[in-house]
């Protein structure tokens, strides 16, 4: 079997980190391609270093050469800018399209049977940009947004219980943070829904931290962002995708008529494997939850027509 | 480092003592009374420690006075079950056997959590709890946990996803009559009934029921031990790390799911000091006859045994 590659696109904390995890899983020799040169080819030397003692070998380089993501399996865009003081939400969707359109056009040329992992910001948006641009299947172009957000509420969800981690699973359904839609019903520990477990009013204050759970690490941090939680993220989707574990989890996935909604990307269950999205889970919603989705969609939607405003494919 | 003694270094003895080791969360002390078979065994293990990179301590020995002071006693010792053998006769072969190591457990390890393995493990855990006269919470048998790996095995390859985001929990007696609960089974979250024909979900809970048999008979000389074994490793994992995990065990009850002085599988929390506290499940209407009329079972079991025994008879 030939030695599995993926590619990095954007060697920021998110995209470093995302290399780091992915490097001690040991499945896969790891590009990390930045504009900005030298930074990502110290990363790479600084992970190469640690290697005897965290026992990975794989292969590891930083460059800011884009032919170097060539032949990957998977290849994650995580390049774009943070939100600037005096950017509106209209500037910010400008300049990240520019990038992950560039990040896109290299990856059709280079790595034309590649998997895209969307990972930069906004995600529901950018991935469209993704899709439309690299003219990819649609199973193979997928946003990391659910599985972030379902890592942070399982770990509330055991610290409130007090019981271990790796007992709780939950579903998040929609866009990220704010348009996120919890499923408390399908988020269990050992199994047993989380509605025979806590009271609601709990269960609200968990979903709400969990919504705000971005922001709650901004404030903390000023400048900057989480990164250890959404490229742990990230590193899972990769894994299931190399090693064609058939994970289900909540990822950003364009939909084609699923749950009612038509041409967007949006956070559903899907079954991540060695072909991208292998099926994506259509749950039986109540009335509450299927509302949420729907205006989750409707946000999605603006901002795709915004993107449609000043977009265009070439 | 916790101390782990292992009495009994047959087949889920050292594949425990293994899966610990890999684990790396105690050191271990295989005891058996065939001379030299710990020893062996032991060496083994830990020859294999630098390709597998652990270099968890594992020692092997006859004499069962080296579990002194162990913080976890894991009871692997008597026989297994043959084909066709009816539950009552093999109950009859190891419960004495059980009886003498209770005792020397109590005077060398009296503050250890004890989990046991021995067939027929409701029956026995009973027995253990009385012989050994330590809180309920520090006796546990296996009996749930390994029927909750073995479901979630089933589902996982029948869906074609991976087992890691499978669960599902088996409670109530190890016997057929135990109790599937439904609600629990679920990829990451999402409940399997859902993805599965309803017929399939049926073959799936046949095939738990069932899979003890099922591997005696492929195998016919040996019983399964590779889920038994992690099943212990995964209890002494949440023992020593006092992880909390949420794991269905076999713990004599006191009124819970409405019974007494019986020893099942109920979902607990597992930490530092045994059972940290039972986790109530809802059950549905059936689930809770199933529950019963399994406990009904046992309890008659139970009481054969101990009629003949002459002894007293458990409620």
């Amino acid at each position: 079997m030939a030695r599995r590659k993926v590619s990095i696109i954007g060697a920021g904390n998110v995209g470093a980190t995302a290399a780091y995890y992915i490097a001690e899983k040991v499945i896969a020799d790891i590009v990390m391609v930045d504009v900005i040169e030298g930074v990502t080819q110290a990363k790479a030397l600084d992970f190469l270093h640690a290697g005897p003692l965290r026992r990975y070998d794989v292969s590891i380089r930083g460059t800011g050469d884009f032919s170097a993501v060539a032949d990957s399996d998977v290849v994650v865009v995580t390049a774009g800018v943070p939100r600037r003081p005096g950017m509106d939400r209209m500037d910010l969707l400008k300049v990240n399209a520019g990038i992950v359109k560039s990040a896109a056009k290299s990856i059709a040329l280079y790595a034309p049977n590649s998997t895209v992992i969307v990972v930069s910001n906004p995600l529901d948006v950018m991935c469209h940009v993704a899709l439309r641009t690299t003219g990819f299947a649609v199973r193979r172009v997928i946003g990391m947004a659910g599985i972030l957000d379902s890592t942070r509420f399982r770990y509330f969800v055991a610290q409130e219980l007090r019981c271990a981690l790796t007992d709780v699973h939950a579903m998040v359904l929609g866009g990220h943070g704010d348009q996120m839609v919890p499923l408390p019903r399908f988020t269990t520990v050992a199994g047993i829904p989380i509605t025979q477990l806590l009271d609601q009013a709990t269960i609200e204050r968990l979903v709400d931290r969990t919504r705000k759970g971005g922001a709650e690490i901004v404030a903390y941090l000023k400048t900057g962002s989480a990164y250890y939680a959404p490229a742990a993220s990230v590193a899972e989707m990769v894994e299931a995708v190399v090693t064609d574990r058939k994970t289900l989890a909540p990822c950003a996935a364009y939909l084609r008529g699923e749950y009612g909604i038509e041409n967007l990307f949006i956070g559903v269950p899907v079954l991540l494997g060695k072909n991208g999205i292998e099926r994506i889970v259509e749950l039986d919603l109540d009335e509450s939850e299927m509302a949420l989705l729907r205006e989750s969609a409707e946000a999605v939607k603006k901002g795709v027509d915004e993107l449609d405003t000043f977009f265009e494919v070439r | 480092m916790k101390q782990v003694g292992i009495i009994g270094s047959g087949n889920v003895g050292a594949n425990s003592a293994f899966f610990i080791a890999e684990n790396g969360t105690a050191s271990v002390t295989l005891v058996d009374i065939k001379e030299g078979l710990s020893a062996g065994k032991a060496l083994d293990i830990s020859e294999a420690g630098p390709i597998r990179s652990y270099d968890t301590e594992i020692r092997g020995t006859d004499d069962i006075q080296d579990i002194r002071g162990s913080d976890i006693v894991v009871i692997a010792a008597g026989r297994v079950r043959r084909i066709g053998e009816n539950r009552d006769d093999l109950y009859r072969d190891n419960a004495p056997l059980v009886g003498r190591i209770c005792a020397d457990v109590r005077r060398l390890a009296p503050d250890a959590v004890v989990i046991n393995v021995v067939e027929p493990v409701d029956m026995i855990t009973l027995l253990a709890r009385e012989a050994l006269g330590f809180d309920r919470e520090r006796v546990l048998g296996i009996g749930g946990l390994l029927n909750s790996t073995r479901l979630r095995f089933l589902i996982s390859s029948m869906l074609g996803v991976s087992p890691r985001e499978v669960s599902g929990m088996v409670i109530g007696p190890h016997r057929p009559g135990m109790v599937i609960l439904r609600e629990t089974v679920r990829v990451s979250g999402i409940p399997a009934e859902k993805l599965l024909a309803p017929e399939q979900f049926e073959t799936a809970i046949e095939g738990v029921r069932k899979a003890g048999d099922t591997i005696l008979q492929m195998a016919q000389r040996s019983t399964s031990y590779y889920a038994p074994s992690a099943a212990v490793a995964a209890l002494v994992e949440a023992v020593a790390r006092d992880t909390r995990a949420i794991l269905p065990v076999s713990i004599l009850l006191k009124g819970e799911y409405g019974l007494s002085d019986i020893a099942v599988s109920v979902p607990a929390c597992i930490g530092a000091r045994g059972v940290d506290r039972v986790v109530p499940v809802e059950m549905s209407a059936d689930e809770k006859q199933e529950f019963l009329s399994a406990a009904a079972e046992l309890r008659a079991s139970l009481q054969r045994v101990a009629a003949e025994a002459g002894g007293d008879s458990h409620g």
